[in-house]
Parts: structure tokens; C-alpha cells; sequence
């Protein structure tokens, strides 16, 4: 029997107890998780045709009958991309791992972890049912908590507790969210809980979709709540800061897609109430791009910097979930979050290698590295451009897409003139950090100070993430064509 | 046709064997070869023959549907069964009794290998133990409410010496701090129980059941049911009235406070919720899910905001329990099939939860270590036992995989289905404050340095009962249908009773 999705799901775990007895030399942990991840995307792939000609494809299992909870995986066009992309950098955080993590001790638990991460960051996206999305989102904080407490720098652990308190209280809003569609459907699948949703009394689900979408802002680090971002971002190891980056503060934008507005928005659309929270989300969204990029212009280190352009970029994605159910909208979000993931989860890398090579944090510190180290200058170059939404690069097509959707929204409804014109506006801050940076840390005149080698593992690492942002910004077709073939609005 | 001994026959099982555990501990004691073997063989004997018989009752009855108990036994036949002691074997009590076998075995386990057999009166605390499994498995299977009190007030008693085994000042006064509420507590339920006779003339629970609903006038037997709810709530340690447990659980040795917890805490609840849910609903009889609601709300925050308070680990995990008491008023007050079935699976969830806290963080206080300050860096030095108290601290903290996050769930889902969604958000805050604390602790043991040299590492054997709870909290955390299944027809029955 084939079950390609559950493979994916269970691959890492039953390489747990060959990394444990296997992983005394680190590499060999690193390359267990790297082989996992390659077989995963394999498998994934082998559900690629399906989705591509039927717009899904489902496997079930029975887990919790008694509470309307099969395990159901599930792949869309959607779901496919965020899962493809979430493994491509993992791989590429592994193996830059290898190198990075060298001198760190207990590299073996580092891999473990990394392997349970694997889990919960793809499961999240491949499956339909709630209570198997919840098992897990929850499952992706363990061990991040202990990876950024155990392998971070300065006051790691202080970083993580406050990662894990404000996610896990988001969580627990969600899990009230569940508890109640549970309770008036007595369903957890996501399409099933849509159809039945709609003879619900409307003002409870005007609730429900306050309390998930609340929860699910929170891991997205929206700007009220998202002061855990810069401490956890900036105090993690840097693959763990791509993968926070680049996955799982998607995850909570992807959630807010399926869960806020796949599941229970249809239902409130037609109310008041339905265009307020649409309105709402939109400034938030602009809020955030703006915050995001004016700290990130004022801050000096060099991970805050990228951290807080991840704040900004919630932003621009919270606009374009705020287009919903418009298909440029849409489309234009989820092709973001891929595009953000490949360039902010580079970047972290290229941070990460620049701290590695001459041992500094401070951009005001460092200058005229580019001859010095000329292969994290290029990938910051790319991911820096991306980032700042320059043609040819990845982030700029989705972006596009995102604007075009704003403008189609403002034509049917005027109050999208203002939040969209704002954003627009947004990407010339994004350009002034991005470039600030590159400037102060690659250019301007050369301090003293040693530079070491940058290792070949990380070089591979940072080149084969640069192809790919290459790769998405010149020929976005494939991704684009697979995103559409989600069923969308 | 089952007889009085069919159903008490764990319990006979149990008695008989604490009774020969005296001499057969002090036999066991003067050989010097394997004698550890022997003890830990000695406790899995009368374990294995009760479970052998629940297993033969469950299979026999468990099918069997219908609002009342499958099976109903009382000493004396006809009419004058309302006068007698009387048992019933239902599907709520029939898991209960399996909760408990599991528990016991696990937790005595883990005494005989902490407490250490070579000491001297140590015969006399095994022996307890097993008393005290075997009343409360009476108390559960009991019909009515004389009976059930008889039997509960046994084990409470034999809890009374667990507590105070060591004969410490504080454990002494622990102990006595317990047993003075106990007996006020009596008092509340004897004279609750004695009105209730004058009125309907039995203490049958289904005859008082149907009194509750047809009587004229209510007024006199509601009153007495609050007596008895009241004297339950202080044997629960309901928030006004919890004072003695943290200290009883922090004064005791930690294998008796792993034990109390696992097993007489969650008797009480059984206690609590056979009297409320199964007596006096439906509803219309007295509207006390309100008020309980309050009291669950305060339990929750009083228990979590005095855990956040406490330095010692040990009377942290105590208010823990506390707060437990509080999530599992939460569903007792749904009064909804599912509360009944996130009680039950909380029931055996939370004891397994609080009994492997215990249990780590005793192994820990064995070697001195008390406060969060000396918990610091323990991750590093007792690397097995630290990731039990993880596993422990993040299934209370309700985070999946664990078994805790399923019990929570269906708790606060329970709460929302019974029209109390301002409960659920309280128990969803008082979630993440729990969380915050917990966190805290493995902070001390993770991120900072160790403090104080300790000699000595991990007993490894003592790890063996520590990991038969860990496994079984990721197994039912990962595939609670093994607990649910056994749990359905309780709900079930419930259901049919409501109706």
C-alpha cells in the first residue's frame, strides 16, 4: 500500500533511533536528517501529480474516533508548495548545520531535535483535520525551545521561555476555537466543519474566528504581539533562526488562510462584520510592514535587522490575506510565504556565516568584508535584493501579485486605496534597510579584523538557497500553476 | 448470577495480601540473596491476580448497556435491600477500578524501590498501600452511600500513616493537618447522610436518585445533599478548603505523595462525581453546576497562582494538584457525556501526570535538593530523570503529544458544550500561567549553572517506574483511543441517564 503522506510524516520519527545510535560523529546525525528530509520530498512528490490534476490528495487513518478526529493528510496546491519549501530549507539548514555547529557540544540531542521539528513543521501543513493541525503546531515548539535555549547565544534560554509562553498562550486561544467548532459541528475536518458551519449562529463564529485568528497571530508576530520575534530570532543558532523565519512564522499565516478564513470566514463573509475584520487585519498589516521596516532601520545588529524585516514581511502577507477572497490576493500570499521563506531563511544563513567568519554582531563593527568573503556576499546580495522585492528576484513576483490583488480590492471596495498605496510605500523602507546593511557590512571602507574561511558545507548550503531564490524570481510559473490549482475563496 | 464476592474480590485480594506482607517482607528481609527481586515479586502478585479478575468482570459486563448498573449486589434480598450495604459494577466504576490497579502497581513499584525495604517498619508501609488500594477499589464499586463512605473514609485513613511514615515533625503535623479535616469532613457527611435516611429511608443510590426527583418538597434533602457535596469538596481539597494538601504532599515521603496523588486524589473526584453528576442530576433537581463552576474557577486560580508562589519544587507540583482538582471540576460541572468522558481520561491522565512528578522530582529530593535554586542545573546532571519532569510539566502544561493537552481539551471543549465558555477562558488562562511556572522550572534546571555539588547519580532502578508512566503519557498523548474506548460506555451511560 502507498501512503506517501504518512511516510512524510512518520520518515523523521523513525529516524530518531538511528540518529541516537548512529549520531556519535555529528555529521552522520546531520546526514540522517538530511537523507529524511531528501525521502520526504520524494514522497511529497509523489503526491505532486495528483494535486496537480485533482487539486488534492487525501489519506485517512483512524486515531480518535470519539472525537471526530481521523488522521487525515492532506495535500493541496497550497499545502504542497509551504510543505516543499519547509523541507528545502531544512535541508539546506542541516547541512549548514554541519559546518556552523561544529565547536557546540551535544550535537546529537541538536539532531534529534531538529528531526521532531521536521515533524511538526510538516505536519502542520499536510494535513486537514484540526486536531492533527494542533498536535502539530504544538509540536513544533518543544524543540525549538530547546534548540534556541540549548545552542543560542547570550541569554538564550530567557529568549526561548518568551518564544514559548507567548506561542503557547496564541495556542491555547486556538484550542478554544477548536473546542467550540467541535462542539457545533462535532467535525474537525477543516472542509467538513466549512460546509457545516454555515447554519451555525454567526456571532459565535464571529468569536471563533477572533480567537483562532488571534492565536495564529501571535506565531505570525503580528505587531502588538510580536515581541517574542527579536529575542528568539536574534539569540538562536541561525539555521534555527531560517527555519523560525522562514516556516514557522509562516505557519501561523498559513493557519490564518486555512484556518481563519478557509474554515470559518465563508460563513461570516456577508455580515458587517465580516468586511470589519477584513478592514482590521489590513491595518494591522500595515502597521506591521511599517514597524518592522523602521526598527529594522534602526536597529544594529545584524540579526535583529533580519528579524525585524520578518516582522515587516508579516506585514505585507497580513495585507494579502486581508484581499481575501480575491484570487490575485490569495495566490499572491502563499507565493510570499514561499518566496519569503527561500530569501529571509538565506539571509539568516548569510548573518549567521558573517558572524561565523569574523566573530562580530555589530554592523557598525564590520565593513568591506565583500573581498573577504565573496560567496556570502553574492547570496546576501540575492536574498538582500529579493527581500526589497527587486524584478528578478524572488520576493518581487509575489509582491506584484499582492499590489495587483490591493488594487482590484480598492476598485471594489474604497478603503483598500489607503492600506494598499501605504505598502507600496512599505517596499521603499524595505529597500533602505536592506541596503543599509549590504552597505555598512559588504561595502564602505574595510576595518581591521580577522576573517576566517567560510566552510564549504555552508557555502553549498547558501548557494544551493540563492539557485532557488534565483530560480523563483525568474520562472515563478510552476509555483504559481500549482498554488492555482488549490481550491481557492 | 454474581455474587457479593465476585464484586469485592480485588478488594479481598488486596486486604489479604497486606495482611501477609508483614511476615512475608520480614521472611523475604533475613535472606540476604535477590531479597530485592522478591519484594518487587511480591508486589506484583496480588496485583496481577486483581487485574485478572477486573479483567474477568469487565469482559463479562462491560457490553452490557443500559442506564442502570450491570450489576447490582446487596447483602440482604428484596425490599430490605435498601436497608443493606450494597455494590454495583458500572462502566465508571469498572475504569475506575483499572485506573486504580494500573496506578497502584506502578506507584507501589516505585515506594518498594524508594523506600527501600531494608528499613525497618518498612512492611507496614507496603502493607498500607495495598489497604488503601483495596478500600478505595471498595469505595468505588460501592451502591450506596453509607457504604461508599465506609470504605472511602478507610483509605483515608491508611493515607493519614503514608503521610506520616517518617515520623518527622512536619510529616507528623502534615498528618494530623489531614486528619483533622478528614473528620470534619466525616462530620459534614455523616449528618448529610443521616437526614437523607430520615427522609427517603434508604441510601441506595438510585432510590435516593428517584427521591430527589419525585419528592414534593425538596427543600430539607437538598440541604442534606449540600452537607455531603460540602464534606466531599474538603476531602477533595476544594479551594477553600485545600489547605492541608500541599502540605501533606510536600511533608510526605515522595513515593506516599506519588501514591495519594495517583490514587486517593482521584478517588475523591470519582467521589465527587458519582454524588453530583450521577445523584443529583438532571439539572432541574438543583442548578449546582453554577455554583461549582465558581469553585472550579477558584481552584484553578488559587492552585496555579500559589504554585507560581512556592520555591519548593515538591509544594509547587502540590499545588499543581490542586489546580488539577479545579480542571476536573470543570468537567464534572458540563455534566454532558463528554465531561464525563474528559474527567475520566483526566482522572487517569492527571494521576499518572502528578504521580511522575512526584516521582522525578522525589529522586531528585533525595539527594538534598529542594528549591528551584538547587533544581538549577539538574538537567545536565540527571539527564533521565529531568526529561521525565519535562515530560511531566509540559503534559500538565497541556502540550501536546502528552496525554495532558487530550484531557484538557476535552475538558474545556466539555465546558464550552455545556454553555460555559467564561470557564473554558478561565481554564485556558489559568493553561498558560501553568505553562509560565512550569517553564520556569525547566529554565532552573536547563539554563543555569549548577549551584550546589551533590554526589551521586541516577538509581537507575528507580527510573523503572518512572518510565512506565512516561512511556504510557506519550502513548496515550499520541493514541488516546486506547483510554477512550474504555471510557465510551461510561459516557454512554451518562447519556442515558440524562435522558
Amino acid at each position: 500500500m502507498m501512503a506517501p503522506l504518512l511516510f512524510t510524516l512518520l520518515l523523521p520519527l523513525i529516524s530518531l533511533p538511528f540518529i541516537y545510535l548512529l549520531g556519535r560523529k555529528p555529521k552522520v546525525a546531520a546526514l540522517i536528517v538530511t537523507v529524511s528530509s531528501i525521502l520526504d520530498l520524494a514522497f511529497l512528490a509523489m503526491t505532486a501529480p495528483t494535486v496537480l490534476s485533482e487539486g488534492k490528495y487525501v489519506e485517512s487513518y483512524r486515531w480518535i474516533p470519539m472525537l471526530g478526529s481521523p488522521l487525515t493528510l492532506f495535500v493541496d496546491g497550497i499545502s504542497l508548495s509551504m510543505a516543499v519549501i519547509t523541507l528545502l530549507l531544512i535541508i539546506s539548514a542541516t547541512v549548514f548545520s554541519m559546518s556552523y555547529m561544529e565547536k557546540e557540544g551535544s550535537l546529537r540531542e541538536y539532531y534529534i531535535l531538529m528531526a521532531f521539528l521536521t515533524v511538526g513543521l510538516v505536519g502542520v501543513f499536510i494535513t486537514s483535520n484540526l486536531m492533527v493541525f494542533y498536535f502539530c503546531w504544538e509540536f513544533m515548539l518543544i524543540p525549538t525551545y530547546f534548540i534556541i535555549g540549548e545552542w543560542g547565544y547570550r541569554e538564550s534560554y530567557r529568549a526561548a521561555f518568551k518564544f514559548f509562553i507567548f506561542t503557547h498562550a496564541g495556542a491555547v486561544s486556538v484550542l478554544l476555537g477548536i473546542g467550540a467548532i467541535y462542539m457545533l459541528t462535532g467535525d474537525l475536518d477543516m472542509f467538513t466543519a466549512r460546509t457545516l458551519l454555515e447554519s451555525a449562529p454567526p456571532s459565535l463564529l464571529e468569536w471563533i474566528f477572533i480567537a483562532f485568528t488571534l492565536g495564529f497571530a501571535v506565531k505570525m508576530a503580528v505587531v502588538p504581539v510580536h515581541m517574542w520575534l527579536p529575542d528568539a530570532h536574534a539569540e538562536a543558532p541561525a539555521p534555527i533562526s531560517a527555519l523560525l523565519s522562514g516556516v514557522i512564522i509562516e505557519a501561523g499565516a498559513y493557519a490564518i488562510l486555512r484556518v481563519s478564513f478557509g474554515t470559518v470566514f465563508p460563513s461570516i463573509m456577508d455580515r458587517v462584520a465580516g468586511s470589519q475584520f477584513l478592514y482590521i487585519i489590513s491595518t494591522f498589516g500595515v502597521v506591521s510592514a511599517f514597524y518592522g521596516a523602521m526598527t529594522a532601520l534602526a536597529e544594529n545588529d545584524i540579526k535583529r535587522i533580519v528579524a525585524y524585516s520578518s516582522i515587516s514581511h508579516m506585514g505585507y502577507v497580513l495585507f494579502g490575506l486581508s484581499l481575501y477572497p480575491l484570487v490575485e490576493g490569495v495566490v499572491g500570499t502563499v507565493l510570499h510565504l514561499v518566496n519569503h521563506a527561500a530569501s529571509k531563511g538565506l539571509l539568516f544563513l548569510c548573518a549567521g556565516a558573517v558572524m561565523k567568519q569574523t566573530g562580530l554582531r555589530d554592523i557598525r563593527e564590520m565593513g568591506g568584508l565583500a573581498s573577504k568573503m565573496p560567496v556570502t556576499a553574492i547570496s546576501t546580495a540575492i536574498s538582500s535584493f529579493s527581500i526589497a522585492g527587486i524584478p528578478a528576484f524572488a520576493c518581487f513576483m509575489s509582491e506584484f501579485l499582492i499590489f495587483m490583488g490591493g488594487f482590484q480590492a480598492s476598485s471594489m471596495d474604497g478603503f483598500f486605496y489607503l492600506p494598499t498605496a501605504l505598502m507600496i510605500v512599505a517596499t521603499v523602507f524595505s529597500l533602505a534597510y536592506v541596503l543599509r546593511l549590504f552597505w555598512r557590512v559588504f561595502l564602505e571602507e574595510p576595518k581591521p579584523g580577522k576573517v576566517s574561511k567560510l566552510p564549504t558545507l555552508m557555502a553549498v548550503s547558501m548557494l544551493f538557497l540563492s539557485f532557488v531564490n534565483v530560480a523563483l524570481g525568474v520562472w515563478p510559473g510552476p509555483v504559481i500553476d500549482l498554488i492555482g490549482s488549490a481550491e481557492l475563496g | 448470577m454474581i455474587g457479593l464476592l465476585d464484586v469485592l474480590l480485588p478488594t479481598v485480594i488486596l486486604t489479604v495480601s497486606a495482611m501477609l506482607t508483614l511476615p512475608i517482607l520480614t521472611v523475604i528481609r533475613r535472606r540476604n540473596s535477590h531479597h530485592r527481586a522478591l519484594a518487587v515479586l511480591w508486589i506484583v502478585v496480588p496485583f496481577s491476580a486483581a487485574a485478572l479478575w477486573i479483567i474477568h468482570l469487565s469482559l463479562e459486563y462491560y457490553g452490557s448497556m443500559g442506564s442502570q448498573p450491570f450489576v447490582f449486589v446487596s447483602f440482604a434480598p428484596g425490599e430490605e435491600a435498601h436497608l443493606s450495604s450494597s455494590f454495583l459494577v458500572d462502566a465508571v466504576s469498572i475504569y475506575m477500578v483499572i485506573v486504580y490497579l494500573l496506578m497502584g502497581f506502578a506507584s507501589c513499584l516505585y515506594g518498594i524501590l524508594y523506600i527501600g525495604f531494608e528499613e525497618k517498619p518498612s512492611e507496614r508501609y507496603f502493607a498500607l498501600t495495598f489497604m488503601v488500594v483495596g478500600s478505595v477499589m471498595a469505595a468505588t464499586l460501592s451502591g450506596d452511600l453509607l457504604t461508599l463512605f465506609i470504605f472511602w473514609e478507610a483509605s483515608a485513613a491508611g493515607s493519614c500513616f503514608l503521610i506520616a511514615y517518617r515520623k518527622r515533625a512536619d510529616s507528623i503535623e502534615a498528618s494530623i493537618k489531614y486528619l483533622v479535616m478528614i473528620v470534619i469532613a466525616s462530620g459534614f457527611i455523616v449528618y448529610g447522610l443521616s437526614i437523607i435516611y430520615g427522609l427517603v429511608g434508604s441510601l441506595n443510590f438510585w432510590v435516593v436518585r428517584d427521591a430527589l426527583i419525585t419528592a414534593p418538597d425538596k427543600r430539607l434533602l437538598l440541604a442534606a445533599f449540600l452537607f455531603v457535596a460540602a464534606g466531599y469538596a474538603i476531602e477533595t481539597a476544594v479551594v477553600p478548603f485545600h489547605m492541608w494538601l500541599p502540605d501533606a504532599y510536600t511533608a510526605a515521603p515522595p513515593s506516599s505523595a506519588a501514591f495519594l496523588s495517583a490514587i486517593v486524589d482521584q478517588a475523591s473526584y470519582y467521589v465527587f462525581m458519582r454524588v453530583l453528576v450521577y445523584i443529583l442530576t438532571p439539572p432541574e433537581v438543583l442548578n449546582w453546576p453554577v455554583a461549582l463552576a465558581v469553585f472550579s474557577a477558584l481552584t484553578m486560580t488559587v492552585g496555579n497562582l500559589f504554585a507560581l508562589a512556592q520555591r519548593d519544587v515538591r509544594r509547587m507540583v502540590a499545588y499543581v494538584c490542586v489546580a488539577d482538582i479545579g480542571y476536573n471540576l470543570v468537567a464534572i460541572t458540563s455534566v454532558k457525556p463528554l465531561g464525563v468522558m474528559g474527567n475520566l481520561f483526566f482522572f487517569f491522565v492527571g494521576g499518572m501526570t502528578t504521580a511522575l512528578a512526584f516521582m522525578a522530582v522525589g529522586i531528585v529530593n533525595r539527594l538534598g535538593l529542594k528549591t528551584l535554586e538547587d533544581f538549577a542545573g539538574v538537567g545536565r546532571k540527571f539527564p533521565l530523570t529531568s526529561i521525565a519532569l519535562v515530560v511531566a510539566a509540559l503534559s500538565f502544561s497541556g502540550v501536546p503529544p502528552f496525554a495532558g493537552f487530550i484531557a484538557k481539551y476535552l475538558v474545556f471543549t466539555a465546558a464550552i458544550e455545556a454553555g460555559m465558555a467564561w470557564l473554558a477562558v478561565v481554564g485556558v488562562l489559568n493553561s498558560v500561567l501553568q505553562s509560565a511556572y512550569l517553564l520556569r522550572l525547566i529554565h532552573y534546571m536547563y539554563a543555569r549553572p549548577a549551584g550546589r555539588r551533590v554526589r551521586g547519580g541516577e538509581p537507575r532502578n528507580l527510573l523503572i517506574p518512572v518510565y512506565i508512566m512516561v512511556v504510557a503519557i506519550i502513548v496515550l498523548g499520541m493514541y488516546p483511543a486506547f483510554a477512550l474506548d474504555l471510557i465510551n460506555p461510561a459516557a454512554l451511560q451518562l447519556s442515558l441517564l440524562l435522558s
